[in-house]
């Protein structure tokens, strides 16, 4: 693949969210308002192209037996680097994430780029696969939270979009929202992919 | 076969010592901002809001002896603080201060925020023992609102007590005007 | 806080998947088949119940008397990998058919948000060793309880007449978010 199939790979055709359906906790949970789900987006863009490099810098070090502890101690401390510096910089965000932000250790999308791409290629190509694969997360993020924040709040970014007389569907911030809005955006999706074949 | 457990073991000990080391030296290094944002978390978002809206953190007025000046000046002031929004400006005073006319229960402990141009930006209450559901009325938003906007270059005297709560009504009154007299003399 | 009520509300009230969310990718990769469901909700409660326990003491004894919480993330997933190794070599050995059944479920359970989740929910919430293992049973019960459920609800959605779009994930979600809408009743639960 060339570095801009690599790229939009992770957009569009194994889009982590949409199309893979890994990392599904944190994507439920934060996308209350638009600014957590883009602030998670790029935690998580931050934790995989980190590893990714590390992992593919070390492949040729790191023996095939204890490949999966590797991976999991290195991707736990890209967590933690983003993780600290969230604490001290983003703190209203930290907050906001919560646990979250150490959950994205097992997001398994991570783990699975490290195995599938970047324990086998170059540092340049893993770089463009995690940067891909962590836009289509956040591309994905950012759809489901502005969509949840409009309809369960009027708001984007806090900022009220919809007029008062505008009753929030409250659902929509609210588990059972999360669920019921991912299944049908994904099943949009499904259908847009579908009609593409056709 | 030994052999290569002990160098698998080996690797993985080195990745994990390493992980560590950076980590160690990361967590020394935000060490100091985190506690800051921890400690500016603790004081209620509420109280914040509502004495100087827009604040994050009441920090200790920076000249110390002015406020242990008015400590020995004024018997029922408690402390000055400057009230900082998220960017760290200055937003303008805090004055923490008993009242000087007795409620029904006593004392009544009060925050008012007073901005740099001589107005009442808010009025929270620190502690009270005034009778439930009467005098602690005055704790409500609908009460404590009327403050707000005020100037603080003279003594109020035209407000709206509370029905029936009088006594507390007027003790809130005073610990307000004390901390309007300590700005005057003190701080204009 | 009143231990039983802590309970209800970590299986219920607080349901991990439902309201917390954590746990959501296995609960949504589950098999239909009830008693698959059911073998890997008794995997999970016995790796939460053990890894809290471990973590909580390994928080307690080395990580905040040494002051390194930093490593919190680093020790608590591979305590997680260790455990769950060792239940699939035990299952391996003494249940070799749910370990079939189970197939790369198991292995995944590592990689499950819920047990690590818990683990650090007890740190954060600090709660005393027992409340942490009242919370750590009562909240994998709450996922056992979801995932049987839902098995029973798949079955039924995956034979209904459905358009291409909607089926598999995208009508499963749907149908988590209305199992959702009925345990977001149990919030007005007063106890």
């Amino acid at each position: 693949m060339n570095k801009l199939d690599i790229f939009k790979n992770g957009i569009t055709k194994e889009n982590p969210i949409l199309v893979q359906q890994v990392g599904m906790c944190a994507t439920l949970a934060v996308t209350t308002s638009l600014l957590n789900g883009i602030g998670m987006g790029i935690a998580v863009i931050a934790v995989l192209t980190g590893s990714n490099i590390v992992i593919s810098l070390l492949r040729k070090f790191i023996p095939d037996e204890v490949r999966i502890p590797a991976f999991v101690i290195i991707i736990a401390a890209f967590t933690t680097i983003v993780d600290l510096l969230m604490h001290a910089y983003t703190f209203a965000l930290y907050q906001a994430l919560g646990v979250f932000i150490p959950l994205i250790v097992v997001n398994c999308l991570i783990l699975a780029r490290a195995e599938a791409f970047a324990f086998k290629n170059g540092v340049v190509d893993s770089i463009i696969d995690g940067l891909g694969m962590g836009a289509g997360y956040l591309v994905a993020m950012i759809l489901l939270s502005s969509v949840r924040e409009f309809l369960g709040n009027g708001t984007l970014f806090g900022i009220n979009v919809l007029p008062a007389s505008y009753e929030p569907m409250m659902i929509a911030i609210q588990p059972p929202g999360a669920f019921i809005i991912l299944g049908l955006l994904i099943g949009l999706v499904n259908y847009l992919s579908r009609r593409k074949k056709a | 076969m030994k052999n290569s457990y002990v160098r698998l073991g080996g690797i993985l000990f080195l990745i994990a010592a390493i992980s560590a080391g950076v980590l160690a030296f990361l967590n020394d290094s935000t060490k100091d901002l985190i506690a800051k944002n921890e400690a500016m978390a603790a004081t209620s978002p509420e109280v914040l809001e509502s004495v100087m809206p827009g604040s994050v953190m009441f920090n200790d007025y920076a000249d110390a002896a002015l406020v242990e000046t008015i400590k020995s000046e004024n018997g029922k002031f408690v402390n000055l603080q400057t009230a900082v929004d998220a960017s760290n400006n200055e937003l303008g005073y805090v004055v923490r201060t008993f009242s000087t006319v007795a409620g029904y229960g006593g004392d009544m402990e009060l925050f008012v925020g007073i901005s740099p141009e001589g107005k009442i930006t808010g009025v929270n209450v620190v502690s009270h023992s005034e009778t439930s559901g009467l005098g602690s009325r005055t704790t409500e938003p609908s009460f404590t609102s009327q403050f707000a906007g005020k100037d603080a270059t003279a003594e109020i005297t035209d407000f709206d007590a509370i029905t029936g709560a009088t006594k507390s009504s007027k003790s809130f009154l005073s610990a307000v005007n004390n901390a309007i007299s300590i700005y005057d003399q003190y701080l204009k | 806080m009143n231990l039983i009520s802590l309970f209800i509300t970590s299986a219920i009230v607080n349901n991990i998947i439902f309201s917390q969310f954590l746990g959501a990718c296995p609960f949504l990769g589950v098999s239909k088949k009830i008693d698959t469901a059911a073998g890997m909700g008794i995997a999970v409660i016995f790796v939460i119940t053990l890894a809290s326990v471990i973590t909580y003491i390994v928080q307690k004894a080395i990580l905040d008397t040494l002051g390194l919480q930093y490593l919190q993330t680093i020790m608590f997933i591979l305590i997680i990998a260790a455990l769950v190794q060792f239940v699939e070599m035990f299952l391996k050995k003494s249940a070799p058919g749910l370990y079939q059944a189970l197939g790369i479920y198991l292995p995944l359970i590592t990689t499950n948000c819920a047990v690590l989740g818990v683990a650090i929910i007890n740190i954060t919430k600090e709660y005393n060793f027992i409340e942490a293992m009242v919370n750590s049973v009562g909240t994998s019960l709450g996922f056992f309880i979801a995932i049987v459920l839902f098995a029973g609800v798949r079955d039924k959605v995956d034979n209904a007449d459905l358009p291409e779009s909607l089926k598999g994930s995208a009508i499963s979600l749907v149908a988590a978010g209305l199992m959702s809408i009925a345990f977001l009743g149990f919030s007005g639960l007063q106890l």
